[in-house]
């Protein structure tokens, strides 16, 4: 008991009030507006749905205003974002960041997820999205991801399907053949 | 990112709830420094300018993060030598909150160390017994943009102040007693990719610092800030905005051909113009050497933007892959090198200069400012006008420089990393050698179209991937700089990232990704000591002494860049 009251006033101390606030607003409007695909708690109800718990707030801003401006599409996301405005996309982003991502139940391959490593290592993906794909800023979280939605942003890259991201990706994808990213999909997916 | 390191401060908060709660209640609240049980110790000096210049000779403090202005990386005491280094045992183990990458060199002044962690953590510790004396978190702002992992290089001491630059780009300066915020200035804006991990350094009341965001689309800048106010003196901007093509360079500092078509580039800049000065990038990593005698401030300037793409940034792209003297009273442009001309690899000069002394072309000793590079060699120049002396032999293999990035990837060697990476040179004054920490990585080069994303996003026009099926390793190189040559080389299992320590004892220390902790014999390279910290070892190792016992330390935090084994020590030794 001691330990779960130490938890509660920690995490309270921990939390900048400024986040606190911004978060409240992001989870009423994610509520309305987001929960029908990504849950209310950014754990989405179907796996071409991406999870947003614990996706970094930077990221989760960053793609609601490329879909607002048009460099991202997809004709579910693009009328939901439309209307909302950059302080209701910046208090998403930090409402889907402070939420905790729960196990996707994801039944990984486990010959896949080994190979899936040394590609990611040669591709030198933790560079940017750090060790076990945690991510950072503007560079996502990919570790627990859904493998469908993992593998479908990979090969919407390497097609040209999905070009917002300042060709960095569509370049490390470019030449890593479709076998690969399927087993790099998995490792990611297979990630806490 | 914010939330991971709050996870972990939770943990910590956790740990301490369940071990004392009167610790926790003073745990990690950003913005604002903590004191343990434990009160300052009364040795803690004010930080004199006298003190500071005096660091060349000075067998107690280590007061630059890179040892003295010079950051020769030398510490002259030989308490510790060759002859009795293979009885080095830990003193103590100091374990920060934060589990995460570690490029940390401490400072320590009169047995007081101040040693940083990623995300702008601050630690005060008795350098004796590793007691805490107080605990500084930066609360960092809502956004955030930086490469290449949440480091921090260090802090800088002046007065009674400490001075850390962040990773939301601000200078922070405390009071170095207690650890509270004395006041904080914006050096730039971080959601136009500007970020700080470097070791600011403190000349005369000047806050010297550079910028990271070179892989963000920047505009690259060394400023001056008052230390007691934190007020902008000056800034010097790493990009002119005339006369940034330069003299059309056709090939590289060691007199390769860099294979540009640089008619198709006078075209592209006459039909485009040249405003994209204002995103070229050319960020200074490293902190900057100061040569007091002459008021001069070096630094090495980083990548054009985008680091691969060059077609929409034609040019030689000055002051970018260059090093660079400016005036330290008024920011005012002295003299550059350019060592790699529309740089199209990221083949640039990241670790810090070095003002040291090396024969000349007439074969006289004289003052030379030496650079280690990604490109693998050791560059010596004159000090007053930076015009190359010489170039060392390739510490590490080069293959197929400088052959053109493509879309589908070309093989080049050495790999983006280097060569020489950020890792400091340590240089051993007697000897005439530095020492080098070399990664070898066999990478594919490859190019991709890709307009100016606003700032808020990585902008590198393409990929460097490693290729899997070629070995890794790394390299300490010791170079006599008075003819170039290879005086001899150590090899290790995992690339090298950290730098380096000389010492008075004739020793060089260096960490590995692995966690092992090295010594070596300075003329020889024979390794005499090693000792596994539990981590990666990827921090430039100081070495400092109190009441006449020598200690040496590294950090055992790992490396993001490198997804070496992460920790969350400081570990420090001394000979029994």
């Amino acid at each position: 008991m001691k330990h779960i009251l130490a938890a509660l006033l920690a995490s309270t101390l921990l939390l900048p009030t400024i986040v606190r606030a911004g978060a409240d607003d992001g989870k009423a409007i994610a509520a309305e507006v987001c929960a029908a695909c990504h849950g209310a708690d950014g754990n989405s109800v179907a796996p071409i749905f991406p999870n947003l718990a614990g996706q970094t707030a930077r990221y989760i801003y960053l793609q609601l205003k490329d879909f607002k401006e048009g460099r991202r599409k997809n004709e579910l996301m693009s009328p939901q974002v439309a209307n909302l405005s950059k302080q209701q996309m910046n208090d998403l982003g930090m409402w889907y960041a402070s939420q905790k991502a729960k196990p996707t139940g994801f039944q990984a391959d486990g010959a896949k997820v080994i190979e899936g490593k040394k590609v990611a290592d040669a591709a030198l993906c933790p560079m940017c999205h750090l060790g076990g794909f945690s991510g950072q800023n503007e560079v996502p979280r990919v570790a627990g991801q859904h493998y469908d939605y993992i593998l479908k942003q990979l090969m919407d890259f390497k097609n040209k399907r999905r070009t917002n991201d300042a060709g960095n990706m569509l370049s490390v994808v470019r030449t890593i053949s479709d076998e690969d990213l399927e087993r790099l999909a998995q490792y990611a997916a297979s990630l806490d | 990112m914010q939330l991971k390191s709050r996870v972990t401060a939770l943990a910590a908060a956790l740990t301490l709830a369940g071990l004392c709660s009167a610790a926790f209640a003073g745990e990690e609240i950003s913005g604002q420094s903590t004191v343990s049980g434990k009160p300052m110790s009364k040795n803690l000096v004010t930080v004199t300018q006298d003190l500071l210049n005096k660091s060349p000779t000075d067998s107690n403090h280590w007061l630059h993060s890179n040892g003295s202005y010079a950051q020769t990386r030398f510490y002259p005491a030989k308490q510790i030598n060759t002859s009795n280094v293979a009885k080095l045992r830990p003193a103590f183990i100091f374990q920060t909150a934060v589990t995460e990458s570690m490029e940390t060199a401490p400072l320590v002044v009169n047995g007081v160390m101040f040693l940083t962690t990623s995300y702008n953590h601050v630690y005060a510790i008795d350098a004796v017994t590793g007691e805490e004396f107080w605990h500084y978190k930066h609360k960092l702002g809502p956004v955030t943009t930086y490469c290449c992992g949440p480091n921090n290089r260090g802090v800088a001491a002046y007065g009674d102040l400490l001075f850390m630059g962040t990773l939301d780009a601000k200078l922070v300066a405390l009071d170095a007693k207690t650890g509270k915020l004395v006041w904080e200035t914006e050096i730039a804006d971080p959601e136009k990719g500007y970020s700080e991990t470097m070791a600011p350094t403190v000349v005369d009341g000047k806050v010297l610092i550079g910028t990271n965001g070179g892989e963000y689309g920047i505009r690259g800048f060394v400023k001056a800030f008052d230390a007691k106010t934190g007020n902008l003196l000056w800034t010097f901007n790493t990009i002119p905005e005339k006369g940034h093509e330069g003299v059309w360079a056709t090939h590289d500092a060691t007199g390769r051909d860099l294979l540009r078509n640089i008619g198709k580039e006078k075209e592209l800049l006459a039909k485009n113009g040249s405003d994209f000065y204002q995103t070229l990038g050319g960020g200074v990593w490293m902190t900057p050497a100061v040569d007091l005698a002459s008021r001069t401030v070096y630094f090495t300037v980083g990548n054009p933007s985008p680091d691969l793409y060059g077609d929409i940034r034609p040019g030689d792209n000055l002051f970018t892959d260059s090093i660079v003297a400016i005036d330290l009273d008024s920011g005012a442009y002295k003299s550059h090198f350019q060592y790699v001309a529309h740089d199209v690899w990221d083949l640039d000069a990241v670790s810090p200069p070095v003002i040291t002394e090396a024969r000349g072309k007439d074969g006289k000793m004289q003052k030379v400012v030496i650079h280690g590079g990604k490109t693998g060699h050791v560059y010596v120049h004159d000090a007053k006008t930076l015009e190359l002396i010489r170039f060392s032999d390739a510490m590490i293999p080069q293959e197929n420089m400088w052959v053109l990035p493509t879309a589908n990837g070309a093989r080049m060697l050495p790999g983006a990393n280097g060569g020489v990476e950020w890792s400091p040179l340590a240089v051993n004054p007697k000897l005439h050698m530095s020492y080098a920490a070399n990664l070898h990585q066999p990478m594919t080069y490859h190019v991709e179209e890709a307009g100016y994303p606003g700032g808020d996003k990585l902008w590198l026009g393409g990929a460097f991937k490693v290729i899997g099926a070629e070995k890794q390793w790394g390299r300490l190189a010791a170079v006599n700089l008075d003819t170039g040559k290879l005086a001899w080389k150590a090899d290790t299992d995992q690339p090298l990232m950290g730098g380096a320590l000389a010492t008075g004892g004739d020793l060089v220390f260096t960490g590995e990704g692995n966690g092992s902790f090295n010594a070596y014999d300075a003329k020889t390279g024979k390794k005499l000591w090693s000792f596994n910290v539990g981590a990666g070892a990827n921090s430039p190792p100081i070495s400092y002494s109190v009441g006449g016992k020598q200690y040496i330390g590294v950090a055992a935090g790992g490396n993001t860049q490198l997804d070496f084994k992460r920790g969350n020590s400081y570990v420090v030794f001394a000979l029994p």
